[in-house]
């Protein structure tokens, strides 16, 4: 007799157990369902082709003929003041056969590769003019100086390059970026006239 | 005097810091007795009961007058009425004592913010200074008297979200000109203050997100402490601010779980708060269609290990280095009437660049989405969906 009026409490119980149960449950379904429709766009407001996040991030400068003809360098200044610097489409060593086959730190008096920059105050950055040379890239016949075009402490070179100098080649303008230059606002705000916009850029060389 | 200010107490604790000089004087006069009836009986027997001085002597006349004109009872509590004694004749042992080489430590003592008390009292602890030679002087001027009362902090902890991309989290100004429309911190942290009539806030939280960056889901913990407040807060009161900063009309911002918390709150907090995993959803571009293997392919990477060196929007500001984070899983959810953008739902490690991890940051996130798609990947909005930590849940 007894046994039985226990189980009917159990049951009873855990009746109030699931309903507790199925109730959470409940909620956290609605709450994913909110978040669902909060993360879910709206693709009729998506562009077909958004903005890079180069595009997105930085303002897009050109040097043209730095120091020689056809030696055209890109400046990708970040709001944070950092220059991304690297080759041009136009850059005249993507003219020769084959394209760029290899890239050498080692010019001037150091390894440009081979310095270490610590710390939030980039101690040992190496102060560079803007016509220092950053590095040369080499064609099956030529080579070519890269320069700085920005002043400022250098504070890292494209690593990946050395091994794969072909990023060069098929993406110049991302991955195969040359180097980052942290100039002082002074030495910037120097610079910046002599340098063009991307729109300028593809009237000056033809580019589409 | 208190009821000025319009403050809310139903105890008080006292404190009384009283000038130096008398200090002093007590000390010269105690190490005079010492020397001279150092040995008698009756003088040791009165060491080891116990002597009052003299600002215990003070603090036990004054505060039953202060009970009764206050109406309450006195005892350790948060709210501090301090009253302060002080005399234009610095003490002289002061001086000497600050020549007295590196012996004289500063110690700070919770009740006394004058420094010369302070380094007096752990003079006279120091026995190789004899007092006695400085003989108390009879003094004819009378102590000024100043007094002020203040509360200890109280701490609020819960959870926000955020529904705003143009809400930083802290306030945030560069050149006198605000970043955003408004901060985190100030919508939650002005309310608070208002409503319990307090002098300023702290906004603390458990890491953070970029200002277009949405945080939802259960939301982000944080602390606020608030000083000197007037009214005391209860746990009504802190449900009741909830509901007000909920019911703003621009919802910017979202308080849950908000109630008052003790220490404990920061140590729940900030445990483990470096190894906890955050989930996101990410909106993602593909420079080419995906198909199915390519959801299959992402999907299939557990605890993927992804080398990121600093991203170029901090470098500025961090170190240079590369740092190990692990991708715990990806999930990618297709975008209905597109077949190049999808949302990217990923678990990972704390401190994880997650925009970095989609578009590769020039190469220096490896691998990045872009990579292990072979094309290029561009994110166009991002969202913290969760933070798994346990504190401010409930």
């Amino acid at each position: 007799m007894s046994g039985q009026i226990i189980e009917e409490s159990n049951s009873s119980e855990t009746k109030e157990l699931e309903q507790k149960q199925d109730k959470q449950k409940e909620q956290d379904e609605d709450a994913d369902e909110e978040l669902r429709k909060l993360l879910l766009p709206d693709v009729q407001t998506l562009p077909s082709t958004p903005p890079s996040a180069v595009e997105s991030n930085f303002a897009i400068y050109f040097v043209l003929d730095f120091m020689k003809p056809r030696h055209d360098q890109y400046v990708y200044r970040h709001a944070n003041g950092l220059c991304v610097i690297g080759l041009a489409p136009s850059h005249v060593a993507f003219n020769d056969e084959g394209g760029i086959t290899a890239i050498d730190f080692n010019v001037g008096k150091s390894d440009r590769s081979g310095v270490k920059v610590t710390g939030k105050r980039k101690k040992n950055a190496q102060h560079f003019e803007s016509n220092t040379a950053l590095c040369k890239v080499s064609t099956k016949n030529d080579s070519y100086i890269v320069r700085c075009c920005v002043k400022g402490s250098l504070l890292e070179v494209n690593q990946q390059l050395i091994k794969q100098p072909e990023l060069l080649n098929a993406s110049a303008d991302r991955e195969g970026y040359i180097a980052i230059i942290m100039p002082k606002p002074a030495d910037w705000l120097k610079i910046k006239p002599s340098l063009v916009s991307l729109e300028e850029y593809k009237k000056l060389r033809e580019v589409s | 005097m208190v009821r000025q200010d319009g403050y809310q107490f139903d105890s008080f604790s006292l404190e009384v810091s009283i000038p130096p000089l008398i200090l002093q004087n007590e000390a010269s006069l105690w190490s005079y007795m010492q020397s001279k009836y150092g040995s008698e009986p009756w003088f040791r027997e009165k060491i080891h009961t116990g002597c009052v001085s003299i600002k215990d002597a003070l603090k036990f006349s004054l505060i039953n007058p202060l009970e009764k004109l206050l109406d309450c009872k006195s005892s350790l509590c948060p709210f501090r009425i301090r009253l302060t004694y002080t005399h234009t004749k610095a003490s002289e042992g002061v001086a000497k004592c600050s020549d007295n080489g590196g012996s004289c430590k500063r110690r700070k003592t919770g009740e006394s913010d004058s420094i010369g008390e302070g380094t007096l009292s752990s003079s006279v602890e120091d026995e190789s200074f004899d007092f006695s030679k400085l003989f108390p002087k009879s003094e004819n001027e009378p102590c000024n008297f100043s007094y002020n009362c203040s509360r200890t902090p109280f701490y609020f902890g819960g959870r926000y979200l955020k529904y705003s991309r143009n809400v930083s989290q802290t306030r945030w100004i560069i050149d006198d000109e605000r970043m955003g429309e408004a901060s985190v911190e100030e919508i939650i942290g002005i309310k608070v203050l208002q409503a319990c009539g307090g002098d300023n806030y702290k906004f603390h939280a458990a890491g953070r997100e970029d200002i277009d960056v949405r945080m939802l889901g259960p939301g982000r913990p944080f602390i606020l402490e608030v000083q000197n407040t007037r009214l005391v807060p209860t746990e009504q009161f802190a449900n009741d601010i909830e509901k007000m900063i909920n019911k703003e009309e621009n919802k910017l911002v979202r308080v849950n779980n908000l109630k008052l918390v003790g220490s404990d709150g920061w140590n729940l907090m900030r445990e483990g708060e470096g190894e906890k995993q955050k989930q996101y959803a990410a909106l993602v571009w593909t420079s080419r269609p995906l198909k199915d293997e390519d959801f299959q392919q992402v999907s299939s990477l557990k605890d993927l290990k992804v080398a990121q060196r600093t991203p170029i929007r901090v470098l500025h500001r961090r170190s240079p280095l590369e740092r190990e984070k692990i991708i715990h899983w990806m999930k990618m959810e297709t975008v209905a009437g597109s077949s190049q953008y999808f949302l990217l739902h990923l678990c990972t490690q704390a401190g994880t660049y997650i925009k970095e991890f989609v578009h590769g940051d020039l190469g220096r996130t490896h691998p990045s989405i872009g990579s292990i798609l072979g094309c290029r990947a561009e994110i166009l909005q991002l969202d913290v969906t969760d933070i798994k930590m346990e504190c401010f849940l409930t």
